[in-house]
């Protein structure tokens, strides 16, 4: 299958086989690797579907056939041998048109691997267009940068006013069983949302630009290496949400931050005083337990409303730990199940 | 700025930000010790040293080698009496302390939180890798400066942040509009001057950036995280556009840069009154804080370290577009994000 190289793959999987090679834009003998792209639009009976996939060596989308009853089009985003390796370059564009709804996950951490030839630099890049009432949830595994690693990840979201996006950016501290915790060399992952102005001659208006830089390269005398900047966290988070499908999870967020206990508080209370207040409604005791997993995993997290999107950023002391946390915030607020299916929580759980 | 360019430029642009950075120190030890022979200099040698200087600084017009105007602005921008109120925030020194408390605590560990070690290179780092690309983005050119509020205001992804960032921004821009202009505009008297003229065009320059703010000002508040929260909401579920942010925020960054450019402090002096600002005020909010004590906080101020620290990030950050700027500590952002959570708070950040 590696041998394969630039062949183009594809499949169709609304059903009608000739649409694809009208609508692709990519020549079967292009030559730039790791080029996809996804268009997924409305069918009748308000189902989402795939109107075309194409990709090429290392990306790999797979989706799973259509169901009557799904809430939105599954792809799972995959790469060759489960990861990436220097210099490898993917370039995946997306398209959901007027109400559709997108899910995208992947099957296990994406791999970063340390570069052959030094200095060469592994990038992904995502570029996704969302049309008015359409939606993209996108909870991928996360990024796992391997000692030695260096990666570039740009994803650049265009929305229409009435879109919704769900997005989640995670990165871990690498393979911790071969003793590693950010030793990578560098990683950069840059997530932006534009509002798309639909009237004519006016700038798309950026709305967040969240740019996260390690750098572990060996530094002067008076900067600390990365492991120590990371303070004990494994894994590191971003969360971002715009939109009406996404507006009560963004609530719920918010809600839960302004719930947590003051840091320095002492309680004073009894210990059946304790008791008595524990005898609360589900979501109260849910919290509870919630907040004292937190604070034995070592969860830190904090939610803010930037400019019309939610951001939510965290960081726990072990990947499972971080992966516990947010799935089971996103399982307990339950609207992305509802909204986008259960498969689109696939990596969360 | 393309990134090739910047490769083959860094190493050069490095040496020469060093050299820069040398020059820039001299300077200022020499302007230091110029203000300290003026200060210690009786009335009557001020009078018998009355040669007319073809500069607008007459007073310190005594000195072998003329200031010039610049210099005097240079003292004025890197005084801590600069009213921009950065007493009032500590920048996460307080959330830092506090969850350091609270680990310490649960785990018993004895590591105890260190200032010069751990939190002051964490916090200029990733003031430097956020901030300070605007910083020097506006001084090279001052009519991009609501531009570049713009960018920065999407980047800040936290609401303590922002909220300290356009407090501060706001009182420069004031200070700028109700002092700067006016007195260095003013003596028309000496109609060759060169920098009178200069800041005459100059306060034209950030004019329309006043009058955005000024029409911003009243329809939203952006340091408000619940009102926009609501206001978000509301704009979702009538159907309309979601309501756009302002069209600028007055961020620290971008107009510091820009008013010290239109002062005529070069583009070294800029960056670094810029770093070494943050860290007068870290130091001062540390000894607030009970950290330690004003001997111990001018140690702290006058170290090679520090020193080093500062021209090591101005180095790295000297050719970073604005648009790749972003969180070299991502844990910065949940303690600042998280001083909201605090029982206690003596800061406003």
């Amino acid at each position: 299958m590696l041998a394969t190289g630039a062949l183009t793959h594809s499949n169709c999987i609304v059903g009608q086989s000739d649409i694809w090679t009208m609508i692709s834009p990519f020549p079967k003998s292009a030559s730039a690797a790791g080029e996809g792209h996804i268009v997924v639009r409305l069918l009748p009976h308000d189902v989402s579907a795939l109107e075309s996939i194409t990709y090429q060596y290392p990306l790999k989308l797979i989706s799973p056939t259509v169901k009557a009853t799904q809430q939105s089009v599954v792809v799972f985003l995959l790469s060759y041998g489960g990861g990436l390796v220097g210099g490898d370059q993917v370039n995946l564009r997306i398209d959901i048109q007027s109400l559709a709804r997108l899910s995208i996950v992947t099957q296990g951490h994406t791999k970063i691997f340390k570069p052959a030839i030094p200095g060469t630099i592994t990038r992904q890049k995502l570029s996704v267009d969302i049309q008015d009432g359409a939606a993209l949830c996108l909870l991928p595994d996360p990024v796992q940068p391997f000692e030695g690693s260096l990666y570039e990840q740009g994803q650049a979201f265009h929305l229409n006013g009435s879109a919704s996006l769900c997005l989640l950016d995670w990165v871990t501290h690498g393979r911790a069983a071969r003793g590693e915790n950010w030793d990578l060399l560098k990683w950069t992952g840059r997530n932006e949302i534009w509002l798309k102005n639909q009237g004519t001659g006016l700038k798309d208006r950026l709305l967040v630009r969240d740019t996260v830089l390690l750098d572990g390269t060996p530094k002067s005398a008076h900067t600390m290496p990365l492991r120590e900047a990371m303070h004990g966290h494994a894994i590191f988070g971003t969360l971002i949400l715009r939109g009406p499908l996404t507006n009560s999870l963004g609530e719920f967020f918010r809600t839960e931050f302004s719930a947590l206990p003051r840091i320095g508080a002492r309680d004073f209370r009894t210990t059946e005083e304790r008791q008595k207040s524990a005898e609360r409604s589900a979501l109260e005791r849910w919290r509870a337990t919630r907040i004292q997993q937190e604070s034995q995993d070592g969860v830190l997290w904090s939610a803010a409303n930037v400019r019309s999107c939610m951001v939510i950023k965290f960081g726990a002391a072990t990947v499972e730990a971080g992966r516990n946390w947010i799935g089971s915030m996103l399982a307990q607020e339950a609207s992305l199940e509802r909204n986008f299916g259960e498969d689109a929580l696939l990596c969360v759980r | 700025m393309s990134p090739q360019i910047r490769d083959e430029g860094a190493d050069e642009d490095a040496a020469r930000v060093e050299a820069e950075i040398a020059d820039l120190e001299a300077r200022l030890q020499s302007a230091k010790e110029r203000k300290e022979r003026l200060s210690r200099s009786s009335p009557s040698a001020a009078s018998n040293s009355s040669n007319s200087n073809n500069n607008d600084n007459d007073t310190l017009a005594r000195s072998p080698s003329p200031p010039t105007s610049s210099h005097h602005f240079l003292l004025l921008l890197s005084d801590s009496a600069l009213p921009l109120g950065s007493f009032a925030f500590s920048s996460g020194l307080e959330s830092y302390l506090a969850h350091q408390r609270s680990s310490v605590r649960k785990t018993g560990q004895q590591s105890r939180p260190s200032f010069t070690a751990d939190f002051l290179p964490l916090s200029l780092s990733s003031y430097a890798s956020t901030t300070l690309p605007f910083v020097l983005a506006a001084h090279r050119d001052p009519t991009a400066v609501a531009d570049l509020d713009d960018q920065l205001d999407a980047a800040v992804i936290c609401t303590v942040g922002r909220r300290a960032s356009i407090a501060q921004g706001r009182a420069l821009l004031g200070i700028w509009d109700r002092s700067f202009v006016s007195s260095s505009a003013a003596p028309s008297s000496s109609p060759a001057s060169s920098a009178s003229s200069t800041t005459a065009a100059a306060a034209e320059v950030l004019k329309p950036f006043s009058a955005l703010l000024r029409s911003a000002g009243s329809s939203s508040s952006p340091s408000s995280s619940a009102s926009s929260a609501s206001a978000t909401a509301t704009a979702t579920a009538t159907g309309s556009d979601p309501q756009l942010p302002p069209p600028v925020s007055a961020h620290l960054g971008p107009l510091f840069g820009a008013v010290c450019a239109l002062l005529g402090l070069t583009l070294p002096q800029t960056a670094y009154v810029f770093l070494l600002s943050h860290v007068k005020a870290l130091v001062s909010a540390a000894v607030r804080a009970s950290l330690f004590g004003p001997y111990q906080a001018q140690r702290v101020l006058a170290s090679p370290e520090t020193q080093a620290l500062i021209t090591a990030f101005v180095a790295r950050e000297w050719v970073t577009p604005p648009e790749d700027a972003g969180q070299s500590v991502p844990v910065m952002d949940l303690w600042i994000g998280r001083h909201e959570m605090l029982y206690s708070r003596i800061f406003n950040s």
